[in-house]
């Protein structure tokens, strides 16, 4: 069993590298008859321990820069570090490594697996990590319960509401202990209550010391973050 | 993620479908059963036409009346007239020859108080036990004396005895054969062969006999020669054609007879025998491909279907080989549970048939073997197609799809 380290806090202000560095990005989608242009040079650094809300409209760029934050996607041009590690050193199994050790997704509609327990859908990172079944089962408990769903761990997402998913999401988000969290619309799908819940939840999350980057087009979400960065027609406007 | 974890994770998703799981392997398990069925009735035909050829005698050669030639006009093998009973007694004075008995048959109706059967009856010479491999069950075989006074005595077959319901105690009653009381003897051991032409169904008589009730004239339908020694089979075939061809005046372009040795037999049935289960399991195999096609296409939906899921699990950590491994591995437990289930039905319908038609049926492990192995290949080759596709889904386009 490989056990990921908690990251640690890093102040303000030290000489250490970020988690993130991000330097000249673009990203040109290739769609046969014409190139767009989704991201036209980005460059955007997250410290450790830090909550930042990536904020735009739709169209502005923001979810192709999170599909690169979370290694799902690679920059046209320019270059990603995320913990130290250049991406284009990375092959497809590389990136698959960083996604299942360094980043934990939290997605605007949860995607559970369908017709899997909550401790089960939890456990699948650890599935793909080689963790044996007895200590995965085990390890997916702990997130759950804190999230106060330890009453839930045999509930199918179909049995659960709304809120109780992203719970679940978060959990299976943080089962892997990873450096980032990386929420996409967290609280897009959800009511007022529920999506307040989750908010909370990252605030918490962020004062143990997590690195959060939550992508929103909602200026009140935003707001909670503890830095904000605009984007729009592919680019960081401040 | 170990291969046991991916067997667990496929057989979990195989049981949230049961009914399609099921259809999808119920085209292995019909393939698979029909190969082992086919091939087990064709190898027990093989080996059953060789165990009778085999029960035929020993060191045996057969003498048969060869075609005829009317005008221009060919007959078959074995319609002529050729053969004689003076031929059999020149056959026997060949050095080499141990024993000689000539045949001739028809049909008779035979009745033993409330038994009656309809069956072949022989004529032949008190050699025929000897020359044929039979053993005596009970009673004895007719000596050469009751030949040479032609008298009214039959020998009956273990079936024959059994349909006239005279198992026990036949030696000493009296049957008729066309109404023609016989006194019996003796009856055969069985040779255990069954079905028709039996050689455990025929009720034996003196050749002598034969002509006097059932026959006439000198012609025999075919001699059975014993040789002495079976290294000397060729020779004695030689030294025998050369004494029918000159006292037929022919030669060996134009003879009106043919020699058959039981290895020559054996030999063509054997390969007419592989050929029969070579076809058979040829066309059960063709069921075997519609059902490797069924689950290539059960898995092609089930990957479009599971996109999400697939961009699910890459999002998570997921390699796309661990995506290829798991469904491949549904693929091959569907062949290989569906192959196990088919080797079972296919034995079950083997020994139906077996029971139903008479024949006997052959199992070798090989065949089973080769199913086992027929059905992952299956597995393999229909699974790797949907396996890939899925494998190279692109993460960000598979959570997007609805």
């Amino acid at each position: 069993m490989t056990a990921i380290p908690r990251p640690a806090t890093v102040g303000e202000g030290t000489a250490s590298p970020p988690l993130i560095e991000i330097r000249g990005v673009t990203r040109v989608y290739d769609t046969g008859r014409v190139e767009v242009p989704a991201l036209r040079g980005v460059d955007l650094d997250v410290r450790q321990g830090e909550f930042v809300a990536i904020v735009g409209h739709s169209g502005s760029g923001k979810t192709t820069l999170m599909n690169i934050i979370g290694c799902l996607d690679r920059p046209t041009d320019g270059t990603y570090r995320i913990a130290g590690q250049d991406i284009a050193d990375c092959d497809d199994d590389g990136l698959a490594r960083l996604r299942s050790r360094t980043i934990g997704f939290v997605f605007q509609n949860c995607n559970l697996l369908p017709r899997t327990s909550a401790l089960e859908n939890v456990a699948t990172p650890l599935l793909h990590q080689g963790v044996a079944r007895k200590q995965r089962l085990e390890r997916a408990r702990a997130p759950l319960e804190r999230l106060g769903l330890g009453d839930r761990l045999d509930h199918e997402p179909s049995e659960l509401s709304g809120g109780q998913q992203q719970r679940v999401a978060i959990a299976r988000a943080l089962v892997t202990e990873p450096s980032l969290i990386l929420a996409d619309e967290p609280t897009g799908n959800l009511d007022t209550a529920s999506g307040e819940e989750v908010i909370a939840i990252l605030h918490e999350l962020n004062a143990e010391g997590r690195t959060i980057v939550l992508i929103t087009h909602e200026a009140d979400v935003a707001a909670h973050a503890g830095r904000q960065v605009h984007v729009r027609d592919g680019r960081i406007v401040e | 993620m170990s291969a046991l974890e991916m067997i667990r994770l496929a057989m979990s998703r195989l049981r949230t479908s049961r009914l399609r799981t099921f259809l999808t392997m119920l085209g292995v398990i019909i393939g698979v059963a029909s190969v082992v069925a086919l091939v087990g009735v064709g190898q027990g035909a093989t080996s059953g036409i060789t165990a009778r050829l085999q029960g035929l005698g020993t060191n045996l050669l057969t003498v048969s009346p060869g075609s005829t030639t009317s005008g221009f006009t060919r007959s078959a093998a074995g319609s002529a007239t050729t053969l004689t009973q003076e031929d059999a007694a020149a056959i026997a004075k060949v050095q080499g020859v141990a024993a000689v008995e000539p045949e001739v048959s028809t049909q008779a109706f035979l009745v033993a108080g409330d038994g009656n059967t309809t069956t072949t009856i022989l004529g032949t010479t008190s050699a025929y036990p000897l020359v044929r491999a039979y053993d005596i069950a009970d009673g004895s075989f007719f000596n050469q004396a009751s030949v040479d006074h032609a008298l009214r005595v039959v020998v009956l077959g273990a079936t024959t005895a059994s349909d006239l319901g005279i198992s026990t105690n036949a030696p000493g009653r009296t049957i008729t054969i066309n109404g023609i009381p016989f006194q019996v003897v003796g009856v055969l051991a069985t040779k255990g062969t069954s079905g028709p032409f039996s050689q455990d169904d025929q009720a034996i008589i003196p050749i002598t006999t034969h002509r006097d009730y059932f026959s006439s004239g000198d012609k025999v339908r075919s001699i059975g020669v014993s040789v002495a020694d079976a290294s000397g089979i060729e020779l004695a075939k030689a030294s025998i054609a050369a004494t029918l061809e000159q006292r037929h005046g022919v030669t060996s372009t134009n003879q009106d007879f043919t020699i058959a040795d039981q290895a020559q037999l054996l030999s063509t049935f054997s390969s007419v025998g592989a050929t029969l289960a070579l076809l058979l399991g040829g066309i059960a195999s063709i069921s075997l491909l519609v059902g490797g096609i069924g689950i290539m296409n059960i898995m092609l939906v089930s990957v479009r279907e599971r996109t999400r899921e697939i961009g699910i699990r890459k999002a998570i950590g997921a390699r796309g080989r661990d995506i290829l491994a798991q469904f491949l591995i549904e693929a091959l437990v569907i062949s290989l549970i569906g192959g196990a289930i088919g080797i079972v039905v296919g034995l079950l319908v083997s020994v139906l048939i077996s029971s139903v038609a008479g024949w006997s049926v052959a199992f070798s492990p090989l065949t089973i073997l080769a199913a086992v192995v027929f059905s992952l290949a299956v597995g393999v080759v229909f699974g790797v197609l949907p396996a890939r596709q899925a494998a190279r889904l692109d993460p960000i386009v598979a959570l997007r799809y609805e």
